[in-house]
């Protein structure tokens, strides 16, 4: 997965990345964001970082072990470690019902810092 | 002349001793890369409480697993200063780089294989007496293998 462009989000104290490639649109959500892929499943951020390119991946291994989600590797961004996730099937931590459509400025259901 | 009783040399291989929670254990020394103090470590939500979370070393990302609670160990007291044993775990020559929190690292020993009662095929591969005080014997290699869901299904080794 070397070379792959990552947008990176922060989620629950979390760094954590998915492949550009799978994103159609990242959008405000409350006090966070929605990102929307091109699967059947959207994401919930607290904040976006940015995307970053040529960024070694290195398989789950022992992380998928104990850790019962699906990981697409492990990656460094700066001195901080990350998780890359599968699009087709991102953690449920990360993970946002892609039938809540609305925009909303303050739902119970927005990105929090816990 | 008297003859020179012969005595067998026992081969004997090193680990590195440390403090587990309540439990000693011991690590395969050439297995062992590095101890690293206060070691900041990320954790990650959902996960089983082996898998402390992670960290970065070196410029890479580094899963740290709490070594207690992968012996099955009772808690210590919390250590003003955690060290983290960096470890290859898994098959010899593919192994991963892991993190190992311990309490205490506390020497390196030497133990020949005789003196290991085994005790199964999980991450305790034996356990064996030092003084008067059992330590386990700590499988790095039992570290890798199949992912959570294949090991709820084949039963949680160790």
């Amino acid at each position: 997965m070397s070379g792959e462009r990552l947008l990176l989000l922060r989620r629950g104290g979390g760094l954590w990345g998915v492949a550009q490639a799978a994103v159609r649109e990242v959008a405000r959500r409350g006090r966070g964001y929605r990102v929307r892929l091109a699967g059947e499943h959207d994401l919930m951020a607290d904040d976006v970082v940015g995307v970053v390119a040529d960024v070694p991946v290195r398989p789950a291994g022992v992380v998928s072990r104990y850790w019962g989600e699906p990981a697409g590797g492990l990656a460094v961004h700066g001195a901080t470690p990350l998780v890359v996730v599968d699009p087709e099937r991102p953690p449920r931590f990360l993970r946002l019902p892609r039938s809540d459509e609305t925009e909303t400025s303050d739902g119970d259901d927005r990105p929090t810092d816990d | 002349m008297r003859a020179v009783p012969e005595f067998p040399i026992l081969p004997t291989v090193r680990y590195l001793l440390v403090q587990a929670g309540e439990d000693l254990c011991v690590l395969p020394l050439p297995r062992v890369r590095r101890i690293v103090r206060n070691l900041p470590v990320t954790p990650l939500p959902g996960t089983s409480p082996e898998l402390k979370g992670l960290a970065e070393f070196g410029g890479e990302p580094l899963p740290v697993l709490d070594l207690a609670r992968l012996v099955g160990a009772a808690p210590g007291a919390a250590p003003p200063h955690p060290l983290t044993v960096l470890s290859w775990a898994g098959a010899e020559g593919a192994g991963e780089l892991v993190g190992l929190a311990v309490d205490a690292v506390i020497e390196v020993v030497e133990l020949a294989a005789e003196a290991v009662v085994a005790a199964g095929d999980g991450i305790v591969q034996g356990e064996a007496t030092l003084g008067e005080r059992p330590v386990r014997v700590i499988a790095l290699s039992a570290l890798g293998g199949p992912p959570a869901g294949a090991r709820a299904a084949a039963g949680r080794p160790g």
